[in-house]
């Protein structure tokens, strides 16, 4: 109980969900990018803005109860319809993809710095020592 | 993490073997005979892309499920000497537009680039990620 | 640990003790010593209160300025790092006067 609370002091877990989520995200985009000429194929993605508003939901919970569990968000794949559709069937837009890709590996590392950036400080806090 | 690259790996494979028969019907242009030495002209290929793996169908990627033949009219051009024409005189040449290809190939090359961009994200991505334990 | 640093306040009333004529700011020694080093924690608390603040908004989109949350996430870090530092200066300082022998 003792270890959890200071396992679980800070923002771990809203960062963790960040990478995970990220992380589902890259896999889809890159399969998007991968199928650009395979015609009839549907654009895949998670919606950022869902995550964010269910993260900021919790946040608000934790900032009410003191407690919040982000351990149950969930997000389910769908088909966005971005940019035109071609011919061959396939809603490809090369420049939304590439911006996507982008946008995304840039959150991903941001929150892993940040993730490292917290277990510092606690390593330092239990050594007693600046590291 | 390490399903990212064999998603990009796989769209490689098949940009490359779409780049293949490009490559092979321009070499093909002016084929007016089959591999056989019998007067037939080259039939255009072109591939098939498909979503999924080759070996996991159901895991993300893509793959080429076949190459298929054109089955569009050939071209034609009067030529009563050449040793090819049929009985009006007419040599039947491949139906293969240059310009065409030539886009294709530019398509290709482009989203293998694409491809190897994303696969340095992904790279980038896993350093980062491997660095936490650092 | 705040309450730790009331202990911290005694240190001063030695040195008092022992350096009556010394006419040192620390003569009114302990009260505004352990005041200084709670404001400092507060200090230290709130940074980090800051930079918990802007990661969240970054994490959840609200804002754009990364650069910013950096700032803020070392501008905390570097504030711990100096309280620890402080902390163990004291520590060391407490070591010391402890084993004097009388």
């Amino acid at each position: 109980m003792l270890i959890e609370g200071l396992m679980n002091r800070g923002n771990g877990a809203l960062l963790e969900q960040v990478v995970n989520f990220a992380a589902q995200r890259h896999k889809l985009l890159l399969d998007n990018i991968a199928n650009v000429d395979t015609p009839n194929y549907r654009q895949k993605d998670l919606s950022v803005a869902r995550f964010s508003s269910m993260m900021r939901q919790r946040i608000e919970e934790r900032r009410r109860n003191g407690v919040a569990s982000f351990d149950d968000i969930s997000s389910e794949v769908e088909n966005p319809v971005q940019g035109i559709l071609f011919h061959d069937g396939n809603n490809r837009s090369m420049e939304q993809l590439a911006t996507d890709l982008a946008k995304n590996a840039m959150m991903h590392n941001l929150a892993i710095e940040l993730l490292r950036k917290q277990f510092q400080q606690m390593d330092m806090a239990l050594k007693e020592k600046v590291v | 993490m390490f399903d990212s690259l064999d998603i990009s790996a796989s769209a490689l494979l098949a940009q490359r073997t779409r780049m293949d028969t490009i490559a092979g019907n321009i070499a093909n242009m002016n084929t007016t005979r089959n591999t056989r030495g019998e007067p037939g002209p080259y039939r255009r290929r072109f591939a098939v892309f498909a979503t999924g793996r080759p070996d996991a169908p159901d895991k993300a990627g893509v793959s080429i499920s076949k190459i298929a033949i054109d089955q569009s009219p050939f071209r034609k051009e009067y030529q009563p000497n050449h040793p090819d024409h049929d009985k009006d005189g007419y040599v039947s040449y491949p139906n293969i537009d240059l310009a065409v290809e030539y886009v294709n190939a530019l398509e290709a090359s482009r989203a293998y680039e694409a491809n190897v961009t994303a696969m340095e994200v992904s790279k980038a991505m896993m350093n980062a990620s491997l660095r936490l334990l650092a | 640990m705040i309450n730790g640093v009331n202990n911290f306040a005694n240190v001063g009333r030695v040195g008092d003790v022992a350096g009556k004529n010394a006419q040192s700011p620390g003569e009114t020694g302990g009260a505004s010593f352990s005041d200084t080093l709670r404001k400092s924690i507060d200090e230290v608390s709130k940074l980090q209160e800051d930079a918990s603040r802007a990661v969240e908004d970054a994490m959840t989109g609200k804002t754009d300025n990364v650069s910013g949350v950096m700032t803020a996430v070392e501008k905390s870090d570097l504030a711990f790092k100096t309280l620890l530092a402080i902390r163990s200066k004291l520590m060391e300082a407490y070591e010391e006067i402890k084993s004097i022998q009388i």
